[in-house]
């Protein structure tokens, strides 16, 4: 595979742009932070499913195309059986020579929002996974249907308002607890599964590059600040995603093979959750002393996860 | 490569057997499916052929009919030769993405081996399926016994990737009665099937990676009529090559297929038209009233259902007193969708033949000839009196009281 | 600048002012080619080297989003690339390592780049989309003193 030099940041930036700009995402969007680093990781050729959702609905609306690669969207739910379909069709392909150039490596990669990667497409990746598709599945995950105006997701966090989960006179916003994806897609046995964030492009860069090489189904969440849902101003979009990674509340960390878990950024100074949440309007209500109990609760969680996490990661099974 | 298979002149296969021969004989490049009754033995026998070297190609077993014909449409757009097959709830759970595949103009050949809906669940034969699918942009081809399951895919694979065309096309067979019933099935040589369908010739697949493609972009109130219309006129105009097509099969096999059938109708005075299996029983009935009776009865059957054959219609309709279309679903809360398409085909027909419509056979209930004769002589009455004497819509064997609506307005 | 945005396509078009043309002319099955040629892996070609076609969003433009839009002073920038890496516009425009500037046709203004932009002071600072380069340059703030 021809991974792209990821040394610094100078090398990266000599890669050419194949998601193009006049996009319709929001000012700020991480999505497609995230979409061009992965893009700029690897110079082989790249065949693109996008499930329905933000990135999709900004970056084919007709007459236009942001892609500078092959890309399909057929529905909400099913990104990652079309590039399973279109792997499918590459093996039989490349085995009877029906090619117009063989030799040329591609990649397989689906993108999907936390909607169709926790809730309506969930079943389908479970599907591609099990059957072993050489892809890459990365979801965009902004903890909220945030396409369809915001509502809430399985991967919406306790105490967060969404406009299906909303906080009010007694009602401090969701109260359930956001579906561990990253457990659910290790536990299916996947080479390569990671949680990573873009503010830090480098240890993203090298996860993507990983997956990418990696033979075989990898799944990667990513987390991406929603400017619109999460409630905050669009040039802080990477700040906000560094409180997530400093406060824990998004560990980074990869599992191979369904069981080595090794975690791929420490904080020097863990950032307790209140900055983060205090930090994002989508939380605001929290900050009432009847809702002091949440903040605690969650604070609680994620010190309960950083620990389970690193004992794995030192157990080494 | 792929090995070859010698066939018999005359095979003895049942239709689910057929179709799974023309999909190895036309080299399947992906087939991705899911496995629901009665046409799981065609995805088994594509899966038999892959894991014996029959064909090079992938059996993708998804986890949902839905996956199943997601896979297919991604497959579908990477360039290459794609089908599955389904029924009933699988079809019914394939149906959002039966739209997006037509929409994409991408050529897949669905086998549609017919079964009603739940509820309540029934595993046996209607076309509660079939007629879901009426609206989703496929061209739907009907085969009636399991040589025309085998003839009919040989031939939608030529239609769907013509480069005219690009669309999906479904054979549809009767679950059971055709799917499971063996017959004598007369099959090409593998080299001349394969010649007559030919090489796959990719138009604007994601795997020609020299030029960049966009599948499945969104269309607001700016563009989708445009598409739609333009996706529309596709399959109006289809028929040309679907002649074409069914001309160079005949050319081939001395099978001739029309997008609309008829038996007997030269001097019919009255007419059944129907789909599926029950066309062969009525050509039973129509002969023996023939010979027994010297009722001038005959047989209409669409071959095509979408694109409908409506200019065919009036023409072999033109001069019958009395049709009955037999529906083998029903329409909930209207009357049966054969009964309308005709009864709109004929509106603009000169002369207008008495029509009615039979509900029929829901669930698997057996539909025999008996039962087609009285249906032929109920319309000789009716044409005899020169109006419709009982209700417009009714049921066919169903028990309990008589089941039936709307009487025929008279001055 | 000039030489990696001067094609003939760049900016041509406002989103929704396109052609409209009618249902015979629209492309079969949606499907959009983001070029007019072959051109092979778009990877080895940069954007100025593309044939982009009608329906590539480089050729759109989504300027008038903008109600602020940043400004790049070239003396102070160091080329560390953080903005190229974070803008999701794909609106800074790189070159050879270097920092050359920005692609006002794609850029929304969302203020991200000058966000990690780590000069000081930054070569990167937002001005109102009224103000000229040249008035936005001449106003620029001196080093700040590290605060104690």
């Amino acid at each position: 595979m021809a991974i792209t030099s990821i040394k610094n940041l100078k090398e990266f930036s000599t890669n050419n742009e194949r998601l193009e700009g006049a996009h319709l995402l929001c000012p700020g969007c991480a999505h497609s932070m995230i979409v061009r680093e992965l893009l700029n990781c690897t110079d082989d050729n790249l065949v693109i499913a996008t499930n329905t959702g933000c990135l999709e609905v900004s970056t084919a609306v007709y007459p236009y195309t942001s892609w500078d690669t092959s890309w399909i969207h057929i529905g909400f739910e099913n990104a990652a059986t079309a590039a399973a379909g279109a792997e499918a069709m590459y093996k039989a392909r490349k085995r009877k020579g029906t090619l117009k150039d063989p030799d040329a490596p591609v990649k397989f990669v689906a993108f999907g929002g936390d909607g169709s990667t926790y809730d309506i497409g969930f079943q389908w990746i479970s599907g591609a996974i099990e059957r072993g598709h050489d892809f890459t599945y990365i979801c965009l995950d902004n903890e909220n249907y945030a396409n369809t105006g915001g509502q809430r997701s399985s991967s919406t966090p306790v105490g967060a308002h969404t406009s299906t989960a909303q906080a009010g006179r007694v009602s401090y916003g969701k109260k359930q607890k956001k579906k561990d994806i990253v457990a659910i897609m290790a536990a299916h046995g996947a080479p390569y599964v990671a949680q990573l964030a873009p503010n830090k492009w480098k240890i993203m860069a090298k996860g993507f590059q990983k997956a990418l090489e990696t033979e075989g189904p990898c799944f990667i969440n990513t987390v991406s600040a929603c400017t619109t849902e999460w409630k905050f101003n669009p040039k802080d979009t990477i700040n906000i995603i560094d409180l997530a990674t400093d406060s824990l509340m998004f560990p980074i960390y990869e599992i191979i093979n369904g069981r080595e878990l090794n975690i791929l950024y420490r904080p020097k100074t863990v950032v307790p959750v209140e900055e983060y949440l205090a930090a994002q309007g989508r939380y605001k209500h929290l900050f009432k002393p009847e809702n002091r109990h949440v903040i605690d609760a969650i604070q609680k969680d994620i010190n309960e996860k950083w620990e389970y996490l690193q004992r794995r990661e030192e157990a080494k099974v | 490569m792929a090995e070859k298979m010698e066939l018999n002149e005359i095979e003895v296969w049942d239709g689910n057997q057929a179709a799974a021969q023309a999909l190895r004989q036309a080299q399947v490049d992906v087939v991705a499916a899911y496995p629901i009754t009665p046409s799981t033995p065609i995805v088994e026998g594509y899966g038999a052929f892959v894991a014996n070297g029959y064909i090079d190609g992938e059996f993708v077993m998804v986890e949902s009919e839905h996956a199943a014909m997601s896979g297919c449409v991604g497959a579908a757009a990477a360039g290459g030769r794609v089908a599955t097959a389904t029924s009933s709830q699988g079809f019914m759970l394939m149906i959002e993405v039966l739209y997006q595949a037509s929409g994409m103009r991408l050529p897949i050949v669905l086998n549609v081996v017919n079964r009603a809906i739940a509820s309540p669940l029934n595993v046996r034969g209607d076309h509660g399926d079939m007629y879901a699918g009426r609206d989703s942009g496929w061209i739907q081809l009907d085969a009636f016994n399991a040589q025309e399951a085998y003839d009919m895919n040989l031939c939608a694979f030529k239609i769907s990737e013509d480069i005219n065309v690009r669309l999906p096309v479904m054979v549809h067979q009767d679950g059971f009665t055709t799917s499971h019933t063996a017959q004598n099935v007369r099959p090409l040589s593998d080299d001349e099937a394969y010649a007559f369908i030919g090489d796959y010739k990719p138009v604007d697949e994601m795997l020609d990676f020299s030029k960049a493609v966009t599948y499945g972009a969104q269309t607001e109130e700016d563009w989708h009529f445009e598409h739609k219309a333009k996706q529309h006129r596709a399959l109006m105009d289809s028929y040309v090559v679907i002649d074409r097509v069914f001309e160079e099969f005949e050319k081939k096999t001395g099978r001739k297929y029309r997008r609309l059938e008829s038996y007997m109708m030269d001097d019919a005075e009255v007419a059944i038209v129907a789909l599926g299996a029950t066309v062969e029983t009525c050509i039973l009935a129509a002969k023996e009233l023939r010979e027994q009776e010297g009722l001038k009865a005959g047989v209409v059957a669409p071959r095509s259902i979408r694109p409908f054959p409506f200019n065919e219609i009036r023409e072999v309709l033109a001069n019958v007193k009395a049709v009955a279309a037999l529906d083998h679903s029903v329409s909930m809360g209207a009357m049966g969708m054969l009964y309308n398409e005709i009864a709109g085909a004929m509106l603009s027909a000169q002369e207008r033949p008495l029509l009615t419509n039979f509900i029929y056979g829901l669930g698997g209930r057996d539909f025999a000839v008996d039962e087609a004769k009285r249906i032929f002589r109920e319309q000789k009455g009716h044409a005899d009196v020169g109006y419709i004497t009982t209700e417009i819509q009714q049921f066919s064997g169903l028990r309990g009281p008589k089941l039936g609506f709307y009487e025929m307005k008279r001055s | 600048m000039k030489g990696v945005l001067a094609t003939d396509r760049r900016g041509m078009r406002e989103l929704g002012a396109e052609e409209m043309v009618g249902w015979d002319e629209v492309t079969q099955g949606v499907v959009l080619p983001s070029f007019d040629q072959a051109i092979g892996n778009a990877a080895f070609l940069k954007p100025e080297e593309r044939p982009y076609s009608d329906f590539s969003s480089y050729t759109a433009t989504v300027a008038s989003w903008r109600v602020i839009r940043p400004v790049y002073n070239r003396d102070i920038c160091i080329d560390c690339q953080n903005c190229w890496v974070w803008c999701p516009d794909a609106s800074i425009i790189s070159r050879d390592k270097q920092m050359l500037g920005i692609d006002y046709d794609h850029c929304k203004g969302c203020g991200v780049c000058v966000e990690v932009c780590p000069t000081n002071p930054k070569s990167l600072l937002m001005f109102a989309e009224t103000e000229t380069i040249e008035e936005a340059l001449a106003k620029w703030p001196e080093k700040k003193k590290k605060e104690k």
